[in-house]
């Protein structure tokens, strides 16, 4: 296998790749114990330590709640970060691949997104951000215990490095509850993504490292990086077991006639039926690239949704216009 | 069987959890489960789990009155409001407690030694004890070769220049 169809066989499974550091100014007590103006004054160092990077600024307080949801649902911030932004910033750069919020639940949380597997890459750019800031404000930093957190869960290298699978047939194999089990061994975490009331739609895994003290952020993705390529040939096994099965092809089948025909459908449905077409895709069922599914999907959640409409949209309303643009674009 | 972080309400989420082959259980009600980001399960991927983080000192370290008095010179944080919490006020706190902390770090993450990046600033203040100028710059030497490899030119710019200052002042 030459490496373009490695990479490509990859990222029919890889999804997209997280990357974030934790850090806290020296100065000031970690932000459960600033006020308002404090957190000001955070924020703005940090901006101003930033400001070559051409990064947006946005003022967490002048957002309506739709918008600061819009974020939320693309990852650029953590839901907690949306539902309060008192004396909060984010700065984001343009193609929205860096942002970092600021005096969420530290100082500075600078997070990378990348498409795919790109672990590497993904933490090459975090560090660069972290090393600027470095030059011009002093961090709360211990030799023997690393970066300080608020929380002692991410001392060490703060460094939260994940991988969003996408599992289809391992789910359907039931394999996924050994496997959470076996990389919990490796020091990782594999948890459902999008999910609430512990339901996993979309058959969407996070593949994270769970411990940050003792182990150096090169050895912590190196170990995410060949456990996440394990599991891809895992997948990619199972997938060519699962294809074979004339029922599951029908509802591969089903689903993309549902997308294609559907006048009205729910975001769950939606996430849903999109992980049989993205499996059929890769399969090479359909001629559709994996990653514009991924970003139908994101596009088409609620308030992402409501953010790009003039009027705000009853859910009924919505429904109807996420039917409208999936058949528009799977033609 | 009560709830290990509020005990008020029924336990009913069991959480396992296999750190380094240390397992560690808890028992929270659904309140206290969602409190500490069982619930959201995409939300920001750290483990932000004061619930849990507090259980790990148990009935012992909460017993302890007179830590009420002793408090943070910088922020005001006593370790009673660490164990309730799960967070820490400021950095000085992770000083000004750190041996009564350590064992939950401990129970956290295993081995309790910093190992990876650097502040570089803080790089000197550790190296500047224990070593001679020529072991500083042949250390920042290769730092800056590492920094070359990694593509990080504005890193070994930062590192060059820190070379050159040290050489003239020799």
């Amino acid at each position: 296998m030459n490496n373009e169809s490695n990479c490509n066989s990859v990222s029919d499974v890889v999804l997209s790749t997280r990357v974030r550091l934790a850090r806290n100014l020296r100065k000031y007590p970690f932000p459960a114990r600033l006020d308002r103006d404090e957190k000001k004054t955070v924020c703005s160092l940090i901006k101003d330590a930033l400001d070559g990077e051409n990064l947006d600024c946005i003022d967490m307080e002048t957002l309506s709640p739709v918008e600061a949801v819009s974020l939320a649902e693309k990852h650029l911030i953590s839901a907690e970060f949306a539902s309060n932004g008192t004396g909060r910033s984010l700065l984001l750069s343009k193609n929205e691949d860096v942002s970092l919020m600021l005096c969420e639940e530290d100082h500075i949380r600078i997070q990378i997104i990348e498409s795919g597997l790109s672990l590497e890459e993904a933490y090459r750019k975090a560090d660069r951000i972290d090393s600027l800031i470095e030059n011009r404000l002093t961090y709360a930093f211990d030799e023997r215990i690393g970066y300080l957190t608020q929380c002692p869960t991410d001392l060490g290298t703060g460094m939260r490095a994940s991988v969003l699978l996408h599992l289809p047939a391992l789910s359907r194999k039931g394999a996924v509850r050994n496997l959470t089990a076996t990389v919990a061994k490796l020091g990782l975490t594999l948890r459902g993504s999008y999910g609430e009331d512990g339901e996993i739609l979309g058959d969407i895994y996070q593949l994270s490292n769970q411990v940050t003290l003792g182990i150096s952020e090169k050895a912590a993705l190196q170990n995410l990086n060949s456990i996440a390529l394990q599991i891809v040939t895992q997948e990619k096994q199972a997938r060519a077991v699962l294809i074979k099965d004339e029922d599951f092809m029908d509802k591969i089948f089903r689903a993309y006639g549902i997308l294609k025909s559907a006048y009205k459908l729910t975001s769950k449905e939606l996430t849903n039926l999109i992980s049989y077409v993205r499996l059929g895709a890769a399969e090479g069922l359909f001629d559709i690239p994996v990653e514009k599914l991924s970003a139908l999907n994101a596009e088409l959640q609620p308030a992402t949704m409501n953010t790009k409409s003039e009027v705000p949209l009853t859910r009924s309303q919505r429904d109807i216009k996420r039917a409208e643009r999936i058949r528009e674009a799977l033609g | 069987m009560l709830c290990q972080n509020c005990k008020k309400s029924e336990a009913t989420t069991h959480i396992k959890r296999v750190i380094n082959g240390e397992a560690t259980e808890s028992h929270l009600c659904s309140s206290c489960a969602q409190n500490s980001g069982y619930r959201d399960l995409f939300d920001d991927f750290s483990f932000n789990l004061p619930g849990i983080f507090s259980s790990f000192f148990g009935d012992t370290a909460l017993s302890l009155g007179e830590s009420r008095l002793d408090r943070c010179e910088k922020c005001g944080c006593c370790f009673d409001d660490i164990i309730k919490t799960g967070i820490v006020g400021c950095a000085d706190c992770y000083d000004k407690f750190y041996t009564k902390l350590l064992p939950s770090i401990q129970r956290i993450h295993g081995k309790a030694k910093h190992s990876g990046k650097i502040p570089v600033i803080r790089k000197e203040e550790v190296t500047v004890k224990e070593k001679t100028p020529e072991e500083k710059i042949a250390d920042l030497e290769a730092e800056m070769q590492k920094a070359v490899a990694e593509q990080n030119f504005e890193r070994a710019a930062i590192i060059r220049d820190e070379i050159k200052k040290m050489k003239g002042e020799n």
